[in-house]
Formats: C-alpha cells, sequence, structure tokens
C-alpha cells in the first residue's frame, strides 16, 4: 500500500476514519501471502523467497489482488521460512524461492494445497494444513505473539487495521491517569524481565514521585543466550510496545521516552525506527497527541553490549554515557532513576500487555494465569526436545504441558532429565517437577525462576555438575565485576566446580559450595550477583547424587566430563573395520586386520572422535 | 539548618545529622560495622559488602548495604546479627584468601571471625575496592586512574594502560590502598600464604566478643574514631 505522507491524524474521529479506510483498501485484497521475515526466517532466505514470489505474482498478472505482507516472527524458526495463505489459512514450513512458482500457481490461482510443503507431525508423521491444527500451536495461547501474523512491522496501517492506537485513544480521553493505573493494578500484571515486580505498583510509586520531568524506559537489552521473545515482539509488532509506553508515560506523568535495544538485535532498531518515524508522520507521537494537549515522545538508544547492561541501574548509567554498571538501588529508580529523575523501565513484554488491558479491560487479562502470575508469558524452547520456538502459554500452564504436548517431547527418543527455567541464572528442575505450573511463585519456590522466558530441555545424556559449569562460566564472564561477592564468588565456585569434574573434588567441598551460593545471593549488588548460585544450588538440590558420584567413585554417570570417563571397544560389536584407527587423530587405537580394535588409554585424548565415526556403536564410554 | 533523625542501630538509640550513612552514623557512635571501600569523604559505591546490616521494615528484615544506605527517621538497624556474621566471615574469607599480602585485609579478616580459609590461597596485588580510583577522580581531580575489562578481567588501570598525564602524582592513592600495609610477619611468597598469625590471640577476643574492635590497621590508618 503506497502511503500519503501529508496525512496528520489530529482526533479520535479522523483516526477511526483513518482506519477504516485502509480496512476497505485491505478487503481488495482477494488472497493474502504473509511471508515470515523475522530474523529466524532471514537466515534461512526468507527474503529471497519473498521477491521471488512477488517476482512471480507480477509474472502472472495477479499482484494486483494479492496482498504480500512480510511480518515478523511466527515463533516457529525451526521450520522456516514459513509462509501462510489466505483463504484456507494454508501453512506452508521451508520453503524456498524454488518454491514460489508452485505457491503462486497452485495456491494462490487455483486454491490447491501443494502437500509436500505441509507441515508434518513428527510424532504421527502426517502432514498437517493449517497452523491451528499443529500439535506446537495448538496448546499455545497466542495473545501477544498472533498479532505477529497479521502486522507487516514497518507498516502503521496494519497495526491501525486489527485496532491498533485505539487503547491510547481510550487512555487520552476517556481515563486519568491514576484510572489508568488502578486498571494495570487490577490487571495484575507482572513485569515479564525477569524479577515480576508489579507493573501497576512501580507505575503508581513513580507516579507519586515529585518531579516535573520523567522517563518510560523500554528494556529491550535481551541477553540471555537462547532467549528471543523480546527480539520477535519489537521485531514483529513496534507499534505494539510503542503503544504500551505511551499509555504508561500518560499514566506517570512523563514526556520522554527510551527504548534501550541490544545492539545485536539489527532488525529491531531498524523496525522500532521506522515505527517511530511513521508515528510521528502521523501525528501520533509529538505534541499535541489526538488534540489531547499531552506531548510524548520516543528515541531509540542501541545497547551497551554486555549482558549486565540490563540491570535496571547499570542500564541508566548506559544511558547517561557512563559504564553499564549496576549500583546499589536503596532509592528505588522509580524515585531516582535517569538523570536522577523518576523513570519506569520495563521489559518489551510487559509494555506490549499494557494496550490489551485498557483496550479490553483488567478483567480479560486476569481471567488467564495463575493466582499469583496473570496473563501469557512468551517461553523460547530450545535444548532437547521435537519442536523448538516460542511458545506462549497462559502462565500457571504445567512445565509438562509446554515440553509434551506443545514440544512434542524429547528429541532423540532418550528421556527428559531437566529443564532449565529462568535464562544462565535460573535453576534446573528434574522430571519429577514437571508437574509445575509456569508462575513466578512456583518456580521461585522450587529453586529456579520465571526470568525473562528461557526453557533448556535437557535429556538423560546431561551431566548437571557440567550444566551448572557451563552457566557459572557465562555469568563469570558477564559479571561486571565491580562486587566481592560475585566477582570472587562466582570465581570460587566455579574453581571447586571444575575440580569436581576433573576428578579432584572432595566431599567437603559439596557444603562448602552451597554455603558458598548462599553467600553470594544474600550479599551480592545487583540481580546478577543474587541469583548467580541458582544453577549450582538448584543442581544441588535435585541432582546431588550426581556431584557425589563425581567425587566419591570418579564418575560421571552422564558420561560427559572428559576427565572421568574412557573410551572403550566393544570387542562383541567391532567388525575390524578399521575406521575409528583411521579417524584417531592421536593413533591411540591399535588392531590389526580380522583383529578387535583396542584404544591405547595413555595416549587417548578423550576427543570422541572415534566413537562419533565408528557406524556400529562399538566404541563406549564408560 | 541542619536536620537531625533517631535510628536505632543494634538496640541503641542514636540522633545523626539527616543525609548520613547508617555506616557514617555508626561509626561515629562508636559501633564498629566492618567496611573496606568506604572512604568517610569519598562516594560509596558498596562494592566490598563487608559493612552489610539487617534492616527491619514492618518485621521483616533485608540485607542492604550500610554505606549506600541513608538514616531514616525510627529506623531499625541490626549490624551484629549471626546471620550477618556468617556472611561477613564468608565474604571476609573470600578476600583473604584472594589477597592474604596486606595487614588491612587480615585484620579484616580476623575482625570478621575467619579462623580458616577454604580456597587456595592466592597473592593478589589489588581488590578492587576503588579507594584509589575514587580519591584521585574525587579529591586530586586528576581521573588519572580507572577501572578497565569487566568480571575476572577488571583491573585499576591508567587510561590506554600508560602512566597517565593526568597524574598530579599526589600518592593519595597509594596511601588509601589496603594493599600497602604489610602483614607484620612480612611479604608472604605466593605459596606461603596463611592467615596472619600474630592476630590470632584476637582471634578469640572476636569470638567471645563479636562485634568487639581488633584494633584494626584498616581503622588506624582510615580514621576509625577510636584512634
Ligand atoms: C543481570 C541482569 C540482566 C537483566 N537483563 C534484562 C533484559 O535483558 N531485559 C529485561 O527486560 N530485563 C532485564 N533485567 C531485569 C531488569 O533489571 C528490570 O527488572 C526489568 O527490565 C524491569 O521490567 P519489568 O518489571 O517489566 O520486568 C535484568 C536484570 C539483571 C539483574
Ligand atoms: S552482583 Fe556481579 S554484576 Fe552485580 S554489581 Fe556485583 S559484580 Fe557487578
Ligand atoms: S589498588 Fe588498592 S585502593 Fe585501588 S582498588 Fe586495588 S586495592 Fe583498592
Ligand atoms: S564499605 Fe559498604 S560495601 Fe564496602
Amino acid at each position: 500500500m503506497s502511503r500519503d505522507f501529508t496525512i496528520k491524524i489530529k482526533t479520535v474521529s479522523e483516526l477511526e476514519a483513518f482506519r477504516k479506510r485502509i480496512l476497505n483498501d485491505l478487503k481488495k485484497a482477494r488472497v493474502v501471502l504473509t511471508l515470515c521475515g523475522g530474523t529466524g526466517c532471514q537466515a534461512s532466505r526468507s527474503e529471497a523467497v519473498s521477491t521471488a514470489v512477488k517476482d512471480e505474482l507480477i509474472k502472472q498478472g495477479m499482484d494486483e489482488n494479492v496482498h504480500v505482507r512480510v511480518t515478523g516472527c511466527h515463533g516457529f524458526c525451526e521450520q522456516g521460512p514459513l509462509c501462510v495463505i489466505e483463504p484456507g489459512n494454508t501453512l506452508y514450513c521451508n520453503v524456498l524461492p524454488d518454491d514460489a512458482r508452485e505457491i503462486v500457481t497452485k495456491t494462490v490461482r487455483d486454491g490447491e494445497v501443494v502437500e509436500r510443503l505441509l507441515y508434518t507431525d513428527p510424532v504421527s508423521g502426517k502432514t498437517i494444513q493449517t497452523e491451528s491444527e499443529i500439535p506446537f500451536y495448538r496448546a499455545q495461547d497466542r495473545q501477544l505473539l498472533a498479532q505477529n501474523r497479521q502486522v507487516d512491522p514497518c507498516s502503521i496501517e496494519d497495526y491501525i487495521a486489527i485496532g491498533g492506537y485505539s487503547a491510547l485513544a481510550k487512555t487520552l480521553f476517556e481515563m486519568a491517569p491514576k484510572a489508568v493505573i488502578r486498571e494495570i493494578e487490577a490487571s495484575c500484571l507482572r513485569g515479564r524481565g525477569g524479577g515480576g515486580f508489579p507493573t501497576g505498583l512501580k507505575w503508581a510509586k513513580c507516579r507519586e514521585a515529585p518531579s516535573d520531568e520523567k522517563y518510560v524506559i523500554c528494556n529491550a537489552d535481551e541477553g540471555d543466550p537462547g532467549a528471543y521473545m523480546d527480539r520477535c515482539v519489537l521485531e514483529g509488532n513496534p507499534h505494539l510496545v510503542l503503544e504500551g509506553m505511551m499509555i504508561g508515560a500518560w499514566a506517570i506523568g512523563a514526556r520522554e521516552g527510551i527504548i534501550y535495544v541490544r545492539n545485536e538485535y539489527p532488525l529491531a532498531v531498524k523496525h522500532t525506527r521506522i515505527a517511530v518515524q511513521q508515528a510521528r508522520d502521523l501525528g501520533l507521537l509529538g505534541e499535541d497527541i489526538l488534540g489531547s494537549s499531552w506531548s510524548f515522545d520516543v528515541e531509540i538508544s542501541r545497547g551497551g553490549g554486555a549482558f549486565v547492561c540490563g540491570e535496571s541501574t547499570a542500564l541508566m548509567a548506559s544511558l547517561e554515557g557512563k559504564v553499564g554498571e549496576p549500583r546499589p538501588k536503596d532509592v528505588h529508580t522509580v524515585v531516582d532513576g535517569l538523570w536522577h529523575k523518576p523513570t519506569t523501565l520495563n521489559n518489551v513484554e510487559t509494555w506490549a500487555n499494557v494496550p490489551s488491558i485498557i483496550l479490553n479491560g483488567s478483567a480479560r487479562f486476569a481471567s488467564k494465569g495463575s493466582n499469583g502470575s496473570k496473563g501469557t508469558k512468551i517461553f523460547a524452547l530450545t535444548g532437547h526436545i521435537k519442536s523448538t520456538g516460542l511458545v506462549e502459554v497462559a502462565m500457571g500452564t504445567p512445565i509438562s504441558k509446554v515440553l509434551f504436548d506443545i514440544g512434542g517431547g524429547p528429541a532423540n527418543g532418550i528421556p527428559i532429565k531437566a529443564v532449565q527455567t529462568g535464562g544462565p541464572s535460573g535453576g534446573c528442575l528434574p522430571a519429577d517437577k514437571f508437574y509445575l505450573p509456569l508462575d513466578f511463585d512456583a518456580l521461585a519456590e522450587a529453586g529456579s525462576m520465571m526470568g525473562s522466558g528461557g526453557m533448556v530441555v535437557m535429556d538423560e545424556g546431561t551431566c548437571m555438575v557440567d550444566v551448572a559449569k557451563y552457566f557459572l562460566t557465562f555469568l563469570q564472564d558477564e559479571s561486571c565485576g565491580k562486587c566481592v561477592p560475585c566477582r570472587l564468588g562466582i570465581d570460587r565456585m566455579l574453581e571447586i566446580i571444575t575440580d569436581i569434574t576433573e576428578g579432584r573434588g572432595k566431599s567437603q567441598q559439596i557444603s562448602l559450595l552451597e554455603e558458598l551460593g548462599h553467600t553470594i545471593s544474600q550479599t551480592a549488588l545487583c540481580g546478577l550477583g543474587k541469583t548467580a548460585a541458582n544453577p549450582v544450588l538448584s543442581t544441588l538440590r535435585y541432582f546431588r547424587d550426581e556431584y557425589e558420584a563425581h567425587i566419591s567413585k570418579e564418575e560421571c554417570p552422564a558420561g560427559v566430563c572428559e576427565a572421568l570417563i574412557t573410551y572403550e571397544i566393544d570387542p562383541e560389536k567391532c567388525t575390524y573395520c578399521g575406521v575409528c584407527k583411521l579417524a584417531c587423530p592421536y593413533e591411540a587405537i591399535m588392531g590389526a586386520k580380522e583383529e578387535v580394535h583396542t584404544i591405547d588409554l595413555q595416549l587417548c585424548q578423550k576427543c570422541g572422535i572415534c566413537r562419533s565415526e565408528c557406524k556400529f556403536e562399538a566404541v563406549q564410554i564408560n | 539548618m541542619l536536620q537531625y533523625v533517631t535510628l536505632e542501630i543494634d538496640g541503641a538509640d542514636i540522633v545523626v545529622p539527616r543525609g548520613l550513612s547508617v555506616l557514617d552514623a555508626a561509626i561515629e557512635h562508636g559501633i564498629c560495622i566492618p567496611h573496606l571501600c568506604h572512604v568517610r569523604y569519598l562516594s560509596d559505591i558498596g562494592s566490598c559488602r563487608l559493612c552489610i546490616v539487617e534492616h527491619v521494615v514492618n518485621g521483616r528484615s533485608k540485607i542492604t548495604t550500610s554505606c549506600t544506605l541513608r538514616v531514616q527517621e525510627d529506623m531499625v538497624i541490626q549490624s551484629n546479627t549471626e546471620r550477618i556474621r556468617k556472611l561477613r566471615r564468608n565474604l571476609a574469607e573470600l578476600l583473604v584468601a584472594h589477597a592474604p599480602n596486606s595487614r588491612a585485609i587480615q585484620d579484616i579478616a580476623v575482625r570478621c571471625g575467619v579462623k580458616e580459609v577454604r580456597y587456595p590461597f592466592r597473592n593478589e596485588n589489588c581488590v578492587l575496592c576503588g579507594r584509589c580510583v575514587r580519591v584521585c577522580s574525587e579529591c586530586a581531580g586528576a581521573n588519572a586512574i580507572g577501572f578497565v575489562g569487566r568480571g575476572k578481567n577488571r583491573r585499576v588501570d591508567s587510561p590506554f594502560g600508560s602512566l597517565s598525564e593526568f597524574c598530579v602524582e599526589c600518592h593519595t592513592c597509594i596511601e588509601l590502598c589496603p594493599m600497602s600495609i604489610q602483614p607484620c610477619i612480612g611479604y608472604m611468597e605466593p605459596g606461603e600464604e596463611r592467615l596472619c598469625g600474630a592476630c590470632e590471640s584476637q582471634l578469640d577476643l572476636a569470638d567471645e566478643l563479636p562485634g568487639h574492635c581488633v584494633w584494626c590497621e584498616l581503622g588506624e590508618n582510615f580514621q576509625c574514631g577510636r584512634y
């Protein structure tokens, strides 16, 4: 759709007229072809697909009445590039540029289904035509993510077409700031950035703080490895976040907003920039918004490039041009924040939930979820599981439902042993805790946390001591190093865990680990240190026997810790093929032709190459 | 006009000017809360965490550093509970295991009741308390040194790693550095490190009377009210 840049929307009725016009325009399209252009699908060449499709439409003379929409991420990146065709709601997976012709000819022109591009259910082996029938989607409750499929992130018209900015209009003309805060409080919305702090309470405190200058900030620094829900929302539906921020700003009395986007998210930065510019062009940002005499504008700032910059005080320091390091929060940032002014900082997903709460009421939002945790939450499901991707479910959904109904169970047939929730400083929960609901309090009680919504699935082939070591290493690299417990404490925990995985562990070190872990969590300056011991404490709580096996039996039950395992060739299975002997870089394998091969343990460097090369599974770990 | 507030620290009601930190208020009234990164006339960054106290609000206590906590009317502070002593001892143990070659650090360990070090000693020569960095920027106005690097690689250095042309050679950084005070038994070579022997008698005292003054070296050099 071409855009008329001279239009300014100055009143609510002009907004409604504008919406009507867009909807009429959209009706003209006979077929809507939606292509996912999120970062995940872009990596699998979705751009080439959309060019090929558009070219093909022109070639066949159908570009007039087919609307091609390139959208943000649909969450099923593993199957990308994705393509959805309406009417019929047919979903095609793993689409290649070469498929464009067939899609246009068969599906767009003739309304037929291209069977080979349909999704195949890994469990039943059958093909499935529409998104809503796929188990991965069916068991979800996609309040936020579903919108990603309906809007082109670079088109404010698309967003307005699905009701965008009507929550803002309602806020400005029908609700006093205090009423907005009351509505958010009634919804029981809690921050999605990790802490789960009640959003309404945060806003109320910030509103009360005396100052003529206040700020709202959107935290899009998302630095957890494997997490990308914030990227997906900001990249796919930036106007939703923007509208949420505007409502928050009105409520607390801020005139300036800042979106702090992680530096490694170029597409999110680009789409947010475009969205802000479009909103300004239409008059939805700037002076006298919708004739309400209220003014507000938003700036975009790129992150400082460190995980710890996502912490509220570090983020604000970084915005002020200082080193992105946390500072003590004895006075909270809602009173003394950016430039010492009252500041409301919320996560992308938190802001994105605001417009629908205002528009549809807090009761509808609060109807989903569990006692202390309302609404839906997006999780990033990864690891040893059949279907990976972004999963949005109502809070309180049991972990097992996400793992088995949505994720389809273990990927390689090996049973699932644990799931790590809450990002690098979350905890590992064992299979007998999978009945637990995904809610802030239940997870915290079990020694893990909601965090920003990471979910790493681990099967029986995973060593839990090794997992703790992995996360500790990440946290050590990302700690700012300012305070003693985090800097020296994590270092010592890592030292002890390394001893344990390398066979030097002593049994008294287990209690030392525990004591040290509790010391760090109670004394560290910021949230990073306060949660850094979680991976160790939770694995000690649920998988203590693995630690003990490493120490007392010098054994790694999962066969992962190199120092504690030996490779051996099973004489029963060896077919004397000699592949392992050729493959071993250290010439540690002996054996003549027609003779069982053996590994010289002195020479073996435990690289595991022989094991992966042997086609008869004769190389075993002891 | 100075405004005063009344607060309770370890059961004692004390009256101090508004704006003071809880740590300063305590020191002023002869209550010793161990501390390392705090220097009276410099800004507080809360990095050593030794000065932790329990701040009791509505019957629930929150652990926080007293150097960064401002006094408030009717505040209730506990600086010497079992819980705090244990946490502080663990922090001091981390510090002395990291940099034992300092009388100041050894004294802190004694004061906090460290009797045994359960980690292999290291022989580092900086505990990153940041006293030098702050005095350089806040008093000398020179900004000749600062922190560089993150996490494990954090260190004090002059910008670009060469002796900065901003240094005014006032040497206050060295005066304030806890590592500049040698242990009484002299420099311990790598491999020889241990808890300082001369302090062992004090250790009993610290054990019997937790929170008791051990006449630490840091106190003498850094304006503890007792000296
Ligand atoms: C080390 C660390 C990293 C964090 N990273 C993020 C982040 O990437 N995104 C985010 O929204 N919050 C992050 N947080 C949480 C923020 O400090 C803050 O609580 C949050 O942005 C508040 O928003 P909410 O109330 O909407 O969750 C981080 C916290 C810590 C301690
Ligand atoms: S807890 Fe870690 S990241 Fe946070 S201030 Fe202390 S050293 Fe820095
Ligand atoms: S050099 Fe000394 S004063 Fe400076 S941070 Fe290190 S220990 Fe502290
Ligand atoms: S003196 Fe308070 S944290 Fe160091």
